[in-house]
């Protein structure tokens, strides 16, 4: 396998994004105790206001936060090892990665689900009261998919790895023509 | 020409693909070991043959200690196969050359088909196959099962060796070879349907299931020779042993030639397999698993019930019967009820696809290799996994998957605890549910229920572990595979199949238990027709019951509910439609209005413990016996109401809203 080739100023950038997912781990988990249990206090966000929610919106999810946060620790690991000089850091860094890569494509389809969700009705010739809007979204504009965005560029350090997983052509001997007579 | 075929070899060497390729069959393939757990049969023609194939368990060897294991060394001695095809695994050869060692042994009449031929390129190995083929004499096809490429080889060669079987003796060091002959000296033509070679060997590795095959007089004769060979060369068992593995590496060493090199996979397991961080992974996989089949599905289930309602309202009154009318196309009708437990479809579709990409990933064996750590500290074989995995899909194959479990203990403690694990069926309510009780946290919930499933069953092992079957867990060896990226279409068809089973059971047990269900609610207790649910069969018979469940703070209709749920998990959400006269989008909601998150909560746990399901019973009784399936369903009903219990009264405590 091709190593995985990572600059200082790169692993800083990661190490940025890996802090931040932490945060948000952490924002999440306590979002989501708050919710079963409030009497421990109030659901707290640390994004931008717009359009009568929070960008990135840190639903309450102890799981979800317990995912970001293991992503923001894989990332930290993989910054931490290469930083000892460790050729096993590249591991951490991608499956960090590409767990983020999951993250933020999951957000995506949620927020497609929710709007499909609001508006199939239309099929059964039904009105729709309210429609679909940011504010009204179960997962909104998340920190998985920010943060995810910010990670993309490094699909291109992946390739290798990708490549390396992905099932190889070997031919033995018969042609598609010899196979479809077979079958 | 009749060809009958048996299909050996070690787990997740890719045997249920060649066998699906030759029948054209649909065995469920994945990427990590012991998938088969029973024989799977099939037929294919070809070139005016009709090739009867087998497909018998992975195993690594023919040893007598797991049952996977005798079932298939019984088929090849048993029923004698004119072709043995031995599927051999190109990118791990010296292990599964073992395999190949003691089939030959056996006397079969083999053929190597060399699989993964691509994976062994991938990892640089070279393998000079008419080399191996000379050494062996065994003809070699070497093939990629998944494309099909090398099948038109090997269905030629296995009609042109059953014509010409190929036997040959594969012969050890003459140190053990005297002690073989003189015990097959002792026993040639005394054992009936025994390779008398084979026989010896399995006599000096003291295999049971042999010696009682021999009378006393011939048995001590041996058990001589086989003193002597210990006094000699050591325990035999492990003599013969280190002596296959010997031929191994000499064969090895002169037909494959591998450069190490650390790949992907290698750099992947040391993060997913990490000492402290491998757990945390391991959940926020299964999260999202769930998230992505529970939120994007919401769409299209909620489109499909939407669907049956509309369907529901242009029926309705189609009959001119009222009664039937009521009972098919009303509120508490039966398209109604059917109609929300179909809808689930496209969660159950999703819900799967994104488990078969995970497993064809190769996750899945990494997941049991991490629980493993945890079970054997606590006592546990770690062998339960895959069938405790499987439970996630549904509880009865998963309990025939615990014949994978050599030890009796261990497959017992396996068995009553599976049901714990919270099956597709039970899914289906539970998704209807959490959605309308807590939201955007719904799938936090289903997942917390999904742990509690396996919480409790490392308790309930370990309780039974160290109570009624006392002893040491059995070690548990487990093959990861190389991680390989999924192929969506692939997992899209297993899906499917999963979501066609659903349909099926629609039909054959949902169905009529809604129907009784209906009849029952429309039927006073004078039996003449009622719109008052109040006034029914099903109400008096949940009032009478309901007593039993008042510390939990359920109405009759819950009751009644989970009742028909024994009959199929699935029912206790159309049966709740039923129950109370509403449809999909409503019934939750109605809930909501009449029970706190807290008591739903308390309920969705009962539903996850209590009494497995008719099907699950039976596979119990089959698998273990009568006394075993009625302690399970004993023992769930009083750890279910225990638990329950203990959910609304700790909630109360904490305050959880």
């Amino acid at each position: 396998m091709k190593k995985l080739e990572i600059g200082t100023k790169e692993s800083i950038y990661i190490f940025i994004l890996s802090l931040l997912y932490l945060v948000y781990g952490v924002l999440q988990f306590y979002n989501g105790l708050v919710g079963w249990m409030p009497y421990l206090g109030e659901n707290l966000q640390i994004g931008v206001p717009v359009l009568g929610t929070y960008i990135p919106f840190a639903f309450p999810s102890i799981f979800s936060g317990l995912a970001l946060f293991t992503v923001g620790a894989l990332l930290l690991k993989g910054v931490y090892m290469r930083h000892q000089g460790d050729e096993k850091y590249c591991g951490y860094v991608f499956v960090g990665w590409a767990m983020a890569m999951l993250l933020m494509a999951l957000n995506i389809l949620v927020i497609i689900a929710d709007i499909l969700d609001t508006y199939y009705p239309l099929v059964w010739g039904e009105t729709i009261e309210e429609g679909w809007s940011l504010a009204g979204d179960a997962w909104g504009i998340a920190p998985h998919l920010i943060l995810g965005l910010l990670l993309t560029p490094f699909y291109t350090r992946m390739k290798d790895i990708l490549r390396e997983l992905s099932p190889m052509k070997y031919r033995i001997s018969l042609s598609k023509k010899e196979v479809r007579e077979w079958k | 020409m009749k060809i009958r075929v048996a299909l050996a070899g070690n787990p997740n060497v890719g045997k249920s693909v060649v066998f699906n390729n030759l029948t054209g069959g649909h065995q469920h393939i994945g990427n990590w070991p012991g998938k088969t757990i029973d024989k799977a049969e099939g037929t294919l023609n070809y070139k005016g043959n009709e090739i009867y194939i087998i497909d018998l368990p992975g195993t690594y060897s023919l040893t007598a200690y797991s049952v996977e294991e005798l079932i298939a060394r019984d088929y090849i001695i048993q029923e004698k196969p004119d072709v043995v095809v031995n599927i051999v695994d190109a990118s791990n050869l010296e292990r599964n050359l073992y395999l190949t060692l003691q089939l030959s042994e056996l006397g079969a009449n083999i053929i190597i088909a060399l699989n993964k031929m691509d994976l062994a390129k991938k990892e640089n190995a070279k393998i000079e196959v008419k080399k191996l083929e000379k050494i062996l004499g065994i003809p070699i096809i070497p093939m990629v099962a998944p494309r099909k490429e090398g099948m038109k080889e090997l269905t030629d060669a296995i009609i042109k060796y059953a014509e010409n079987p190929v036997k040959r003796e594969i012969r050890y060091d003459e140190k053990i070879e005297k002690y073989i002959d003189e015990v097959r000296r002792i026993i040639e033509g005394k054992i009936e349907g025994l390779n008398p070679r084979w026989a010896a060997i399995k006599i000096l590795e003291n295999d049971e299931e042999i010696k009682k095959k021999i009378g006393k007089d011939l048995l001590s004769r041996c058990e001589e020779v086989r003193e002597n060979m210990k006094n000699e060369v050591g325990d035999p068992e492990v003599a013969l042993a280190d002596a296959r593995y010997e031929l191994i590496k000499e064969i090895c060493k002169d037909v494959l030639i591998k450069e190490k090199k650390v790949t992907a996979s290698d750099i992947i397991d040391s993060v997913l397999l990490d000492k402290y961080l491998g757990i945390p992974i391991f959940i926020s996989i299964l999260w999202m698993i769930f998230q992505f089949g529970f939120m994007i599905s919401a769409p299209f289930c909620d489109f499909l019930g939407d669907g049956f309602a509309q369907v529901s309202s242009a029926l309705s009154g189609i009959t001119g019967i009222r009664w039937l009318d009521y009972l098919l196309f009303g509120d508490y009708g039966v398209l109604n009820g059917l109609g929300m437990v179909l809808s689930f479809v496209p969660l159950i579709i999703l819900l799967y696809f994104a488990l078969s990409l995970v497993e064809d990933f190769g996750y899945m064996a990494r997941a049991a290799f991490l629980m493993d750590r945890i079970m054997r500290k606590l006592g546990l074989s770690g062998r339960a996994i895959i069938p405790m995995i499987l439970g996630l899909g549904c509880n009865v194959p998963a309990i025939y998957a615990t014949r994978t479990i050599p030890d009796e203990k261990d497959r017992l403690v396996a068995i009553v605890t599976n049901p714990l694990m919270l099956c597709g069926a039970r899914l289906v309510f539970f998704s209807a549910i959490v959605g309308a009780f807590w939201g955007e946290m719904g799938g936090d919930v289903l997942l917390s229920l999904y742990l509690l499933g396996v919480v409790l069953t490392f308790i309930v092992a370990i309780i039974l572990r160290k109570t009624v079957f006392k002893g040491k867990a059995s070690p548990f060896i487990l093959e990861l595979p190389p991680y390989q990226m999924p192929v969506p279409r692939v997992c899209l068809r297993k899906a499917w199949e999963r979501g066609k089973l659903f349909f099926t059971k629609a039909g054959k047990v949902i169905l009529p238990g809604i129907l009784i269900l209906g009849i029952l609610l429309i039927t006073s207790t004078s039996f003449a027709y009622t719109e008052n649910a109040e006034e029914s069969i099903a109400a008096v018979i949940g009032k009478a019951l309901l007593p039993l469940v008042k510390p939990l703070g359920w109405d009759w209709r819950l009751l009644v509910a989970a009742l028909f749920g024994i009959v199929a998990k699935e029912i206790v959400l159309g049966a709740s439609a039923l129950l109370y006269g509403v449809s999909e989008e409503n019934i939750a909601a109605t809930m909501a209005s009449m029970y706190t998150p807290l008591q739903m909560y308390s309920y969705l746990v009962f539903i996850l413990i209590y009494v497995p399901c008719i099907v699950t019973i039976g596979a119990i009784k089959q698998e273990a016996g009568t006394k075993w399936a009625v302690f399970t369903v004993i023992y769930e009903i009083l750890l279910a109401y225990l638990v329950a219990w203990l959910v609304l009264g700790i909630g109360h405590l904490m305050g959880v809203a």
